[in-house]
């Protein structure tokens, strides 16, 4: 090796040295920045995508058109009757609010994001969103759809954040099954194909059938609040030598995400427009 | 010869950051193609080794935080309670990047001679490289092993997309040294001093 070959090494090896004893929060910090420098390239990309999406998807046929216009007048008939009906119970709400003194419990709102790009190592199952610090996101906060939980944020820049998924190894939720008295935790499988998951620590003799809808336990201090559908059993659990598990199908089609919201702590429930 | 680095390294550098772009193919059991290994065996078959480093640095620290997965290992408040952990350390690509590229540029001799088919083995081999040592790596912090057909596909599928990628690769770059006055092949120096050992 020349001399310059040997400096240069020497000089590499000691960069390296630096980089790999940095703190991890100054790592998450400088990817924030990496991901900030970057996200406004995703945010063309996604814009020029959807440019495309709604051009093609935009030219329907009339026949298409006259059919949904009747399906959408049915269901607003339906909503019509729904309405009258929960405005009944409203009212009745009300009444039982001021009877009870009751406070409101969701403090929070929803901040709505766009996904801008996907995670581009093959281990992991993350995407980015176009919100970030400037809107009141920071690292552990909730994101989910109508549909169910997607994920947990985790390194946040100032307008994007990452998303780490439901279906990774690492983004773990603690859960409890409808109809049934125990709770797991819930974490994706490692490389599976259709992002299913897996709940761990099931007790033995736990009764659960496919079917069941599964939803966020929220224990104390943890990222997700109690409630929140997070998908459906697939099958009878499996006995392991400790514990018992089962497989569940995600609520939320992750692998097809356009929008989602993030829940941030605030004074009322309101979604942000 | 910096006019061609500096093209080299920005070609990798993008390839990294339009990585996402790129989606997992349902067909190969979700794997993807990787742009950039194609791009790194390239520059270091090509540079001398002091240029190679700096490649293997630039493409390994940006990979890094490209790609830096902050996560809770036990439970869903551990992060709370210890501040962020990362799976894979920044730094863990630079280091394996060089190893990587150190080990590639060994066989430049033989490349500078016109052993173009070279890049396309290299191309494969660095790509698998990679994602078994990733895998092997996250399966030491997530304690626990398996290997299953899915992960097969998966490091399998892309090193070939590779092979496959590093001919246009190669015919972009080889163009682009030769425009940037920098040809690839053995220099006539080169050739005496091969010769020299020969005899």
């Amino acid at each position: 090796m020349t001399r310059a070959g040997l400096i240069a090494l020497a000089v590499f090896l000691i960069a390296a040295g630096i980089i790999l004893s940095l703190k991890p929060a100054t790592q998450q910090r400088l990817a924030a920045a990496l991901q900030a420098s970057v996200a406004p390239v995703f945010t063309l990309g996604s814009n020029a995508k959807d440019k495309v999406t709604a051009y093609t998807t935009g030219v329907k046929k009339l026949e298409e058109l006259e059919r949904e216009n009747a399906d959408m007048k049915k269901e607003n008939r339906r909503l019509q009757e729904a309405g009258l009906l929960l405005s009944g119970l409203e009212e009745e709400n009300a009444k039982l609010r001021v009877a009870l003194d009751f406070k409101q419990r969701s403090k929070f709102r929803l901040v709505p994001a766009r996904v801008i790009a996907r995670e581009s190592g093959t281990w992991w199952h993350s995407l980015l969103i176009d919100r970030g610090e400037a809107d009141g996101i920071v690292s552990d906060m909730p994101v989910l759809t109508d549909a169910g939980v997607v994920g947990k944020t985790t390194t946040v820049s100032a307008r994007s954040a990452t998303v780490l998924l439901i279906a990774d190894e690492n983004c773990k939720v603690a859960v409890t099954i409808e109809g049934a008295k125990e709770q797991g935790i819930l974490s994706g499988a490692r490389a599976s194909e259709n992002q299913e998951l897996i709940i761990r620590f099931l007790p033995k003799s736990a009764e659960i059938k496919a079917g069941q809808k599964v939803h966020s336990s929220g224990v104390t201090g943890g990222v997700f609040p109690a409630g929140l559908l997070v998908g459906e059993v697939l099958e009878e659990p499996k006995a392991s030598t400790l514990d018992a598990q089962v497989r569940v199908k995600p609520a939320v089609q992750l692998s097809q995400l356009e929008n989602v919201f993030v829940i941030v702590p605030g004074k009322e429930a309101v979604v942000e427009r | 010869m910096m006019a061609f680095f500096v093209l080299l390294l920005l070609t990798s550098l993008a390839a990294q950051v339009l990585q996402p772009l790129v989606p997992p193919i349902a067909a190969l059991h979700g794997a993807r193609i990787l742009l950039f290994p194609a791009v790194l065996a390239y520059g270091s078959l090509a540079l001398p080794y002091p240029l190679v480093l700096a490649l293997a640095f630039a493409t390994g620290i940006c990979w890094d935080l490209l790609t830096l997965q902050v996560v809770t290992l036990s439970a869903e408040t551990a992060m709370r309670l210890s501040g962020p952990l990362v799976e894979i350390s920044a730094g863990t690509h630079v280091m394996l990047f060089g190893v990587l590229c150190t080990i590639i540029h060994g066989l430049r001799p033989l490349f500078l001679r016109g052993r173009w088919e070279l890049h396309v083995l290299v191309s494969g081999l660095s790509t698998a490289g990679l994602l078994v040592v990733e895998y092997l790596l996250i399966s030491l912090k997530r304690r626990g092993f398996e290997m299953t057909p899915v992960i097969w596909w998966r490091i399998a599928a892309p090193a070939v997309g590779s092979m496959l990628l590093a001919p246009f690769v190669f015919g972009v770059f080889h163009l682009a040294a030769h425009l940037c006055g920098f040809p690839v092949r053995e220099q006539p120096r080169e050739r005496e001093a091969h010769a020299l050992r020969a005899i």
